[in-house]
Parts: C-alpha cells; structure tokens; sequence
C-alpha cells in the first residue's frame, strides 16, 4: 500500500481512539444531533466489516513467527507481512469506525441493561486491542507469545461482542429457541388459564417484549413483570383500570400506522384487531392480573374471545391402561369382527361385531386378551343373551356399550353395574321392561345416556325414570302413535304385466303392513265405505282401469293409484309392416305391437323412447298373419298424446281382414277423438270394434294426423303417432 | 402397490438391484429429510388391504352424504332474504354482479331482474335459525344442524361443481371423497364394501350423475364406490345362480384362489392378490347384503319416521333408510344423490315437489340416528354443487320464474360427527348474491370432513405419476368455528 495512505489511516486510528475515549467519559452529556442519528443506525450494517477482517488479521498474526513460513518462502512471507500489516490496519480503522456508531445509537431510546455494557465495552475492546496490536507488532519484544495472547484477546471480544449485540437485535436465545423445549409454552387448559398471564400476557411476549424488555428499555419500558407494567414507561403509567380509552397503551396501538408513537412501530409485526379487542377488553375490565378466565360470566366479550384460544376442558381423552400387544389385536380382526384402536399410538379399543349369522360366543370370551383396552363395545343386532352380560362384565374400562336389538331380557343387567366407565348404553328393541330398569338402573354409576326406544316402556314410564334418575339421559326415540297422522303412499301392482289373453289374478300391493287397500274396476273413485277391499281372488277377463287407494289405522289414506289392464287375445303368428317408421321411434320394428313392453312419457328422449313406434311421413300398415283362422271383433292400439310435443292420436284407423293377403275387405274404422288444448298428456287404448269375423289375415291401417289443430303451435303439419302395442280381440 | 411390483423384479435382477442400492440409500436420506413421516410406516395388512387408523382421535367414523343433485335454490330453503322480495322485478345492481362471469343460459339476457322467494321463511329451535315452509320435517330439527350459508366453489356448470366438490378437481379421474376415506381409514365392516352410492330422482329437472363421480381414481381399486341398484337384486350377481349351492360356490371359490395363487407367485402382481380378496369379500357380501337390505324387520315407529315411502324401493327416503342400516354396519361412507333440483325454470312448480321428496326422511335419518347414538360418530352431510341467482332466469311472472346456476354461495347442513350443532355459520349480502363473513371454500369443506374423520387433509396423500394427489389439492383449511 502506498506509505501515505497507511500513514494517513494510522493517524486516523489515532484520531478515533481519542475521540472514543471522550465519548466513552462524556456519554452522559452528550446528544447525538438529529442528523447524525441514521450515521449511529448503520452500526448494525457497518459492524460485519471489522468481525471478518480483524478476525482473518489475528488468525494471520497468531500463526505470524511460524518458521516455515518465516525463513523457507522469503517472496512469500514478504507478501505475508505487508498484506498482514495493512489487513490489520483496515480492521482497526473499521473496529473504531463501527464503536463510534454504535455509541451513537446507544444513545438513542431504549438501550440499557446488562447486554448492552457487555457489548458495548467487548465492543470498545475489540478497537483498543487491536490498536494495541498493530501498534506493538513491529518492536523487538513482541514475541511470538505474546502476539497469540493479543490475538486471541481481540478473538474473544470480537466474539463476545457479536454475541451481545446478536442478543440486543433478535432477544435472548433467538439462535437455539427453534431447537429448545424449554420455551414452548405448555398448553393451558381453558379451566386453567388465567386472563393475564395466559391471553394478555402472551401478546406483549410475542408483539412487544423484544423492545421493552430489562435490556432494551425503549421508552423506559418493561413489559416483562406485572410491577412494571403497573409502573408504566417515560410516558406515564401505560394503564388506566377501567378506562381503555385513556389508558396510554391502547391509545399508542390505535394511533395511526405511521404516526411515529404508534406501537408496534411499523417494520415490526403488528398487533391482530383481536388482540387489541383483547387488550382493550382486559383494561377496561380492570386490568385484573390475577383472574382466571372461567371466573369471568360466560357472556363476557373477553371470555368468550379467549375461550377459543384455549383447548376444550375435555380435550382429548387419555386413558391410563397401556396399549394391547399388536400382534394379538391384528389376531382378533376377523371377518365379522374389527378391533380396532380408536386412533394412531391410543391404546383404546373399539369392537365392533358384524353379521348375525355368523355370531358364537367364543366371539366375546376371545376378547379377554384386550379386555383392559376396550372401550366401546357394539354389539347391535347379535343374538347375544343375559349370559354374554357376564363376559362383558370384563371389560373393565368400557364406556359406550350398544346392545340395541340384541335377545337380551334386561334381568342381568345389574352384572353391568361394575362397570364404572360404562357412560352409554343402548337397549333399544330389546325384551327390557320398566321393572328390570327401575330395580337395577340406580347402581350404574357414571351411566350418561340409556336408550329404551322401541321397547315396552310407555312413554310415561319413560317420564318417570327420567325423573327417578336425573343425571342420565333416557332416549325414548320417536314415537309414531304420539306423532301427527301422514298420508300413506298409493298401492302398488305386482303383476309383471298388465297385458293378459284370457284372465288375470288382480295383484296389488302395499310396502306398509297391514293396510287395507280397496278399489274399482269401474273407474270410479275408491272410497272406504263402498269400494271392496282387495283380498286377492279378484280375476279380469276384459281390459279395465282399476283405481286403487290404501287405508290404514293412524295413517290418512292415500292418493288414487289408477291402473290400466289390456286384454289380447290373439297373438298372429307373423307381423309385417308395409312401410316405413320415424327414424327416431325404430323400437323393435313390427315386433314391438305384439312385444307386451309398454312405453313410458318422455318418448323424444332416446332413453325413454325405446317401446314406442312412431309414423308421421307415412301411415301405419301393419299386416298379421294367422296360421288357424280366428273370430275378430275388435283391435284396440295403445298411443301416446301428448300435445305440447305435437304426439296425437291417429286421423283415422281402418281395420281390414280376410282369408288370404288378397281377399281382404275393411271390417271398421275409427275416428279417435281429439285432445282439447292444454289436455293432461295420456296413454290410452282407442278400440275400433265391428261384427265378429274370422279371419286369417288382418291389416291395420293408422292414418297420422293429417293436420295440427288450429289452436297449436304448429297447426297445419302433420302430427306424429306413437304406438307401442297392438291388441286383437 | 408399484413398489411391490418393482421389489419382485429385484429379486431376479442382481444388478438394477446394486444400482438402485446406491441411489436408493441416497434418495432415502433425502426423502427423510423432506417427508418427516415418510419412514413412520403405512403398512398394509395381509388382505393385501391398505390398514387405515385415523391420524388423531376422530369425532366421526363414517359419513352419510345426502348430495342433492342439480343444486337446490338456497333462497327458496335456508338462505332468508326478505330484502329480495321486497326488491322484486328490480335490475340487480351491476356493482353486485362485478365481472362475475355468467353460463351460457344467461349470459344474453338483457335484464336482470331480481326475484324474492315465493315461499315464506320462519325461525325455529334455540338457533333461531330461518327455515323454509318447504322443510317443515327440517324445521324441526335444526337445533342438531349446523346450516353453513357461505359456501362457494369454483365451478358453473353442473358436472365439474359436482366431480368438484366429490373429487376435489374440476377435471375428474381424481379419487371420490369416499374413496379417499376408504384408503384412509380402512374397512370397518369386512363384509360390505366401504364406500357405497344409492342413486333416487324426483320429478324436478334432472341432471345427469354418472360412475366416474364415485371413482377410485387412481387409488386400488377396492377404494371404488359400489353403487346399490333399486331392484330386488341390489348388488347384481350377488345371488348365486339357479342349481348352484353356496357350498359349490365356496369349493369353486377355494380353486380360483390357488390358480391365482400361483400367477401372484409368478408375477408377483399385487392386484392378483387384491382381485382374490374380493372374490372373498363378494362371497360374504352374498351374507351381509340381504340382511342389511331387508327392510322387512324394521320397527312401524322407523316406517313412520322416514314416511311410507322408505318401503318404495328407489326413493329418497327408502335411501335414507338404507344409508343408516349400511352406516350402522360399518360402511364408511354411503353416498347419496338425489336428482331433480336444476331449476332454472318452473321453480315455485317443481322446488316445492322435491323439497317434499327430500324434507322428511332427511331429517328422520337425523333423528333416527341421534336415537341409535351414531349421530355422534356419523356425520350427515345435506347440500348440492352450488347454489342459483337471485335474478331470474327467463320471464319473471307473478307465480313463476327460474334461477340459473351460482357459484359465488349456497347453502348446506351438517349434522353430527363433532360438528357444533344449533348454529349457523356464514352471511351473505342482503340479495343473497356475495358472501359477506366467513366464506369456506369447497377445500376447506373437505378439509373439515377429513379432520372430522381423524385424517390430516395435508397427510391424506397418494403419490401417483410423480405426483402427491391429495382430496384438497393443494390448499383447503379446516373451518375450526363449526367444530364441537
């Protein structure tokens, strides 16, 4: 280095130690001018400059007389000596440099304490060391010793130094806190938990403690100890019992973000509004410090915020028995039996036993390898009787016991009095009277709830137990007789078919038992007076619409259910169609009249349009051969109408028939009325009937509607006919 | 299952078996180091079977969802705005609406007027929560719900809000929430598979629901929904065939199982082994399922609860009644889907038909299962894909108008399962349109059933084509104020 320029940096080394040693006496008297205040904050900026360059210089110095370096590399320790010197010579420069402002800024608000004289004067020791090193360095004396002693002096300081100031930036501990179970606050219980130190206490810890703490004092502020909270900062007292408004604490936290006095200061993290609705909450409720937060009434703002920072008092359950051995739960899992832990790593057990069927006893005694780990024990709908009450006796810890609709009489129960975990039990549909329960129930101790719905207690009975035993919850269950009548739904048929050739057994059903259904062939309505009551026997031997309705006790009767059955007694043994069908309506082509599949509504829908063959183009002509001549009397056709979608019935139908393919004459026609606007859609049977005939040879003719009505929509088109069987009389 | 596939190919490979061993122990170290529990054991049992245990001690065990399909107008049911009615015919104001984006139904409707309910609103039980004259069966017992009015989601239309809200993705051939709870928590009932669908229509305007909805995804395939069919048949194939006895079947079963046994042995293919497990399965199910499916033995008081038409195969309600039999045998969650609820025109017509469809042996499975002691440990689940406008869709008339589809709110119950009871959670603005407190997004309602359940959704985890898949993707918080 040019040797002006090093003489220029010693002297400033010389200048620096004078001018720290006038702050150092005088600190007491000086103030830092407002301009030179952001010089004193670039400390913590400026101060990594001098730790890694002095602490590369001493390494350097330390290992300096080593004598191979010395003597066998004379080019080399010639660089050594001149980049050691000046590398020192920079350090020190900056070590001043950086002391200088860090006594700037500890002049500032809010620096004091034990952390701060330890790091100010390792600090200051750092430069003065250093100094003294790269002072001494070149006399005669200055042994290789004694160079190790001052570098490993300025070393320490630098470290210790570092140490401190780290302390003063992040707060004690901040390397090793991640790593450290010491500082992770134990959860409090909400039972527990005291309105200071567990809701407010841990606001300021986490939002203000790093800068009003003993050591950090800003605003000669402690929020570390209660006394010193009560004491307050250079402010004042920060509190007013009873008063947030003109407590200064809440005032600082509501003032304007860049208001220079608001707290937290911005940069730092902020309170949340429910922490400062909870710190106003705790003021105006006197700041009390020692309350906890259940002494509180339970429509307190505060507690009611606070509650749900806490765990539930009956957070989750521990149970004292050690886990079962592994291996042998994963035996007791079977096909009709699961054991299993309520979750990962709990030694509580939970049985569950499935399919009637397959039940034995040895199921239950099998269990008295965990017997200590069960808690809940299901045993619904098993075939389990009094005796098994004795093996459940076992299970010591068990809580929750379902025997809903097992074969238990309810005369054991008292073996299930020694359980004195046993919370829940279930009895529903079981033999157990009012007696058993009466005699024996007092002696469950910790019992919580009983369910005896669908037994033989009267709802009375039931009444009167709860009364008995006011710390159990007795579970009637839903009591239809008691509950207002509903409407049953409409019968049903159960015929496969409603198409027949020569009688039928009527069948109707109901799902609901016991109801009587009566109907009508007539096409009356049923009523309950007149209407025969279905029974079975009934037979049809012509095409009828029955209107069907059920009645029951207790219930209100039901909707009209209408059913239309089609009688065809002939079947030709070949069919054919002369011309074409709509190419959506294809169904089963000239099979589908005779198929006995009826269609449904919503017939454009190709899901629902399968049974039906549709004509629009052209007409139907369906020719049916019969290989034995028969007697003809009538053809009926089963359509579809349904205006809106323009589906009407034919214009008009011709019947024809004779001996042979070419010696037929028309036997009817027909002229089917047609739907008025707005009509309800329908599918029916129109009939064209005439004189008796025998024939061997029979052609249907349906003409589509030539012409939409005037009043459609699409008057004037043709309309489409749909028709999904064909039945010969 | 891949890894078992892949250690089998090690045992013949001496030297994939040497270079993996190297990258191996690498990739260990540094799988430890990102996944804390990777090594903390996910074991399967010898079923072949993934073992699931809850990941903390759950408040539910199994959950019945009753999916109301087509999304069921919130302002018709649950959501009370008298404001709207008040308002009615008025344009609703552009700055509500924002640049939300519209379906293609509505978006070329020049106005938007607003239309308040056509039904009355009252309040009941201590909640004092607003229910409507609809649901008078649901009135009763709203003290046991928890009604949550701020829900929302991402999706318009009705398929992706439905594959949505089931699977957690828009997109679909992502697990079923079922599914996931299948892998995560096991079989309970080794008898009856553990995720079943039970499917019903009312007469209201359908929407299509389809198999894909109760997938496993990409999870074994013993995770997948079994969908219990209407007939007498209810699982297909379950009877054995006219002139086979059940001990012909059991000696047929017997031989399959060691012809299989020998392929596993050869391929050491997992899903051979997972095929013959539910050989087994299906074998005891011919057992279980007609004895959970046989009605027949249910007490008058039961018939009367859900209403008469629970014997009527196919209905709601006999659903509903289903749904509690399955869930009291173990089965963990049984899925419900209604049909009917798309009402974007003919709402007064057709919401007041399905409401009554659905009203009573909704609130009687509640009941019922309160009176068994499972609603503690069953969560029931009400609600549909998204909720409808407060504008009408089509003409506004004095009796009749529509709502069309709207993500940004609607409305579903909860009850059970260490859900908080007697509470309403959320708000919505004063013309029902934008949540104003407390909004929980699909995820988070997921997040929240998963937690119910004893399963960290976080946790909750399948890696799949170099991918962690879990049911809530990759956000979803628990809405903790509605836990007990």
């Amino acid at each position: 280095m040019n040797k002006r320029l090093v003489k220029f940096a010693e002297q400033g080394v010389f200048v620096l130690a004078i001018f720290i040693l006038f702050i150092l006496l005088f600190s007491d008297r000086i103030v830092v001018p407002l301009w030179l205040q952001p010089v004193g904050r670039m400390h913590p900026l400026f101060l990594h400059f001098p730790i890694v360059i002095l602490l590369l210089a001493m390494l350097m110095e330390a290992f300096r007389f080593r004598t191979k370096s010395a003597e066998n590399q004379a080019d080399a320790s010639a660089f050594y000596r001149d980049f050691l010197a000046n590398l020192l010579l920079v350090g020190t420069l900056l070590a001043g440099l950086t002391v200088i402002m860090g006594l700037f800024l500890a002049q500032e608000d809010g620096y004091s304490g034990q952390v701060l004289f330890w790091h100010k004067w390792s600090g200051v020791g750092i430069f003065f060391a250093s100094a003294l090193v790269y002072t001494i360095r070149n006399k005669a004396w200055y042994t290789a010793r004694i160079a190790r002693v001052g570098a490993l002096t300025t070393i320490v300081c630098l470290i210790g130094a570092g140490h401190y100031g780290a302390t003063l930036t992040h707060g004690d501990n901040f390397l090793f806190a991640p790593i450290s179970n010491e500082l992770k606050p134990t959860p409090v219980s909400l039972d527990q938990a005291l309105v200071f130190n567990d809701v407010i206490q841990p606001i300021f810890e986490q939002k203000c403690v790093s800068c009003h703490n003993p050591d950090k004092l800003k605003g000669e502020l402690n929020l570390t100890s209660i006394e010193t909270i009560q004491k307050g900062g250079k402010s004042g007292k920060l509190l007013v019992a009873g008063q947030p408004a003109v407590s200064l604490l809440l005032q600082r936290i509501h003032l304007p973000s860049d208001e220079k006095k608001h707290m937290p200061p911005l940069g730092k993290s902020q309170l949340t509004p429910q922490e400062m609705t909870l710190l106003a909450l705790w003021v105006k409720g006197r700041a009390d410090f020692q309350k906890r937060v259940v002494d509180l009434p339970p429509t307190d703002s505060l507690r009611f915020i606070a509650s749900a920072l806490f765990k539930p008092v009956q957070a989750v359950e521990t149970f004292e028995f050690d886990a079962a051995d592994a291996e042998t739960v994963k035996k007791l899992n079977d096909d009709y039996r699961t054991v299993a832990p309520l979750a990962k790593e709990s030694p509580a057990l939970a049985v569950n036993l499935y399919n009637r069927a397959a039940y034995k006893p040895e199921k239950i005694d099998e269990l008295s390898a965990v017997k200590e780990q069960i808690v809940y024990l299901n045993l619904n709908k098993m075939p389990v009787t009094d005796a098994t009450l004795k093996q459940i006796r076992q299970f010591e810890n068990l809580q929750k016991l379902d025997l809903n609709f097992t074969d238990i009489t309810g005369k054991g129960l008292a073996e299930l009095a020694s359980l004195n975990h046993l919370k829940t039990l279930s009895l529903a549909g079981t033999k157990v009277t009012f007696a058993d329960l009466q005699k024996q129930i007092g002696s469950f101790k910790s019992l919580k709830s009983l369910a005896v719905w669908n037994t033989t207690l009267t709802t009375a009975q039931i009444t009167q137990l709860q009364k008995e035993h006011k710390n159990i919850q007795f579970i009637g269950g839903f009591d239809g007789a008691a509950s207002e009548p509903i409407k049953l739904n409409p019968p049903q048929i159960k015929n496969n078919s409603t198409i027949f050739n020569k009688t039928l057994a009527l069948q109707l059903k109901h799902p609901i038992r016991d109801v009587q259904l009566r109907f009508t062939t007539d096409g009356s309505e049923p009523d309950s007076i007149h209407s025969p009551l279905f029974t079975g026997k009934t037979v049809l031997d012509k095409p009828a619409i029955i209107k069907a309705k059920a009645y029951k006790q207790g219930w209100f009767s039901s909707d009209v259910a209408t059913f239309s059955f089609y009688k065809g007694s002939y079947l030709p043994d070949s069919v054919n169609l002369l011309l074409p069908l709509n190419p959506v309506h294809q169904a089963e082509g000239a099979h589908t009249f005779f198929d006995s599949k009826l269609g449904t509504f919503n017939a454009n829908s190709p899901a629902w349009a399968n049974n039906w063959a549709g004509f629009r183009k052209n007409e139907m002509a369906l020719v049916s051969e019969f290989k034995k001549p028969v007697s003809v009397s009538s053809v009926a056709l089963r359509i579809m109408i349904e205006e809106e979608t323009s589906i009407f019935p034919p214009g008009l139908v011709e019947v024809w028939g004779g001996p042979s393919r070419t010696q037929m004459k028309r036997l009817g026609t027909l002229r089917p009325e047609l739907p008025a606007q707005k009509s309800p859609h329908e599918l029916k049977a129109i009939t064209c009937t005439f004189p008796p005939q025998t024939i061997s040879y029979l052609k249907i003719v349906a003409y589509p509607l030539k012409q939409i009505p005037a009043w459609h929509p699409n008057k004037g088109n043709t309309a489409l006919l749909l028709v999904d069987e064909v039945f010969i009389n | 299952m891949e890894k078992e596939i892949l250690e089998h190919g090690l045992h013949f490979n001496r030297r994939r078996f040497l270079s993996r061993l190297s990258l191996g122990l690498g990739s260990a170290a540094l799988g430890s180091l990102l996944i804390p529990d990777l090594f903390s054991g996910n074991g399967m049992d010898e079923d072949g079977l993934t073992v699931g245990i809850p990941h903390f001690a759950p408040k539910a065990k199994r959950v019945i969802y009753l999916f109301q399909n087509g999304a069921p107008s919130q302002q018709e049911l649950f959501d009370y705005k008298p404001k709207l009615r008040e308002m009615m015919g008025q344009e609703l104001p552009p700055s509500v609406r924002g640049t939300q984006r519209l379906t293609g139904m509505t978006a070329n409707q020049k106005e938007f007027p607003m239309v308040g309910s056509f039904v009355d609103f009252k309040q009941y039980g201590q909640s004092r929560a607003w229910v409507s004259d609809l649901f008078p069966y649901t009135a009763k017992i709203v003290d046991d719900l928890c009604i949550v009015k701020s829900m929302f989601t991402e999706a318009i239309n009705h398929d992706p809000a439905l594959t949505f809200l089931q699977t957690g993705s828009q997109q679909g051939n992502r697990p079923s929430m079922g599914s996931w709870l299948s892998y995560g928590l096991g079989n309970e009932n080794k008898n009856l598979p553990n995720f079943t669908v039970l499917l019903s229509r009312g007469i209201g305007n359908g929407q299509g629901v389809y198999s894909k909805l109760w997938s496993n995804g990409f999870l074994d395939s013993v995770h997948q929904g079994v969908q219990f069919s209407k007939g007498e048949d209810p699982v297909l194939y379950l009877r054995d065939p006219e002139g086979m006895s059940r001990q012909d079947r059991r000696d047929m079963l017997d031989n399959l199982a060691q012809l299989n046994d020998l392929s596993y042995q050869e391929f050491g293919d997992p899903e051979i082994a997972a095929k013959v497990k539910q050989y087994e399965m299906a074998y005891r199910m011919q057992t279980a399922v007609p004895e959970v499916m046989d009605l027949s033995k249910e007490p008058d008081d039961i018939i009367k609860l859900y209403g008469p038409d629970c014997l009527v195969p196919g209905t709601f309600a006999a659903n509903c009644l289903l749904a509690r039999k399955l869930s009291e045998n173990g089965v963990r969650f049984v899925q419900l889907y209604h049909q009917g609820w798309d009402q974007h025109g003919n709402l007064p017509f057709e919401i007041a038909k399905q409401a009554k469809d659905v009203d009573q042996a909704s609130a009687a499975l509640v009941t019922d299962l309160k009176q068994r002691g499972l609603l503690d440990e069953t969560l029931v689940i009400w609600g549909g894909e998204f909720g409808r406008t407060s504008y009408t869709q089509g003409k506004l008339t004095k009796e009749n108008y529509g709502r069309d589809h709207h993500p940004r709110c609607f409305t579903i119950w909860m009850a059970g399962g260490g859900i908080k009871p007697g509470m309403v959670y959320g708000e919505t603005d004063d013309v029902g349109y934008n949540i104003i407190k407390d909004p929980v997004h699909v995820h988070d309602f997921q997040a929240t059933i998963l937690n119910q359940l004893g399963l960290n959704h976080e946790k909750l985890i399948f890696k799949h084509q170099g991918r962690r898949y879990r049911l809530t993707d990759v956000s979803g918080k628990v809405i903790h104020d509605i836990l007990a």
